[in-house]
């Protein structure tokens, strides 16, 4: 890390992306952005990271159970 | 909360019996994937899909809508899972730092810091990080890896995946960031392979 400012930073990313993080520390991270392109080039990856893991899919499931099939035909009889 | 799930619970409550079964082929799909994300086993996916769709055709009439039904089915799938047969061969039970999960590498590369070579388009097509994500996730505690599945690969809202999980919305958020920051630094080793000389760069 750079400097304690970065440290701070890092702690928020998250809610930054997520778009929760308060207003006023919102603001702070975004100046600190403008000088900061580690801490750019870092928040990418996570948002990367976040958007790789929105893509991932299971690749095939089983055909549910005959259990599950029994249980379900009981409960909408 | 992903829509699919309500829609499907709603046809599995009235619908007609062609769409039911499509409707129970699509939460089969869900739990059975879930399990697969947090197990990373077969048996105990298969285990958690048909325990949680039991349950969940027991209470299919008791529940008041389906989105209360839709958390429901996450909170049993995520019991399952806590349960499974195997135990993950690489999930400590630690908690994760901030501080050790932050790069201490300082140094950016001549050009200035790059972001990934790779889109992650290209990741999710790649096998090597598709196995590379999967070991990832694996390789968090599971409290951790379950906030992370929730919130960015079943897509709940922070509020839902505290619910899942019966902690506060701060400890969601606090597990959410250090298990992204802990899966992106797995990831970003094949980037730094990846790209021409890359160093990785520092936050």
């Amino acid at each position: 890390m750079h400097d304690r400012r970065c440290k701070r930073i890092f702690a928020m990313l998250s809610e930054y992306l997520d778009g929760d993080l308060p207003v006023k520390n919102c603001s702070e991270l975004e100046r600190h952005l403008k000088g900061c392109e580690p801490c750019i080039a870092y928040l990418q990856s996570l948002k990367d990271t976040m958007e790789v893991c929105r893509r991932y899919r299971v690749v095939k499931a089983p055909p549910p159970s005959r259990k599950v099939r029994e249980a379900l035909r009981l409960a909408l009889r | 909360m992903n829509a699919q799930i309500e829609q499907a619970i709603e046809i599995l409550r009235s619908g007609s019996p062609r769409d039911v079964e499509h409707a129970l082929e699509t939460l089969q799909g869900v739990v059975y994937g879930f399990g697969m994300k947090v197990c990373g086993s077969h048996e105990d996916a298969q285990d958690t899909a048909q325990e949680t769709l039991i349950r969940l055709a027991r209470q299919l009439k008791d529940f008041p809508d389906a989105r209360a039904l839709s958390v429901w089915l996450y909170k049993v799938a995520k019991s399952q899972c806590l349960m499974s047969r195997r135990k993950s061969k690489f999930a400590p039970t630690q908690m994760l730092s901030l501080d050790d999960l932050m790069p201490k590498d300082a140094i950016a590369s001549p050009d200035g810091p790059k972001s990934w070579e790779v889109t992650p388009e290209e990741i999710v097509l790649n096998h090597e990080l598709r196995s590379r994500l999967e070991d990832a996730i694996l390789a968090l505690p599971k409290h951790y890896r379950l906030v992370l599945i929730l919130r960015d690969m079943e897509q709940l809202d922070t509020r839902e995946v505290a619910e899942v999980m019966g902690i506060s919305e701060d400890t969601a958020k606090m597990r959410l960031h250090r298990a992204r920051v802990f899966v992106r630094n797995a990831l970003a080793g094949y980037h730094r392979q990846g790209a021409e000389g890359g160093r990785e760069s520092h936050a």
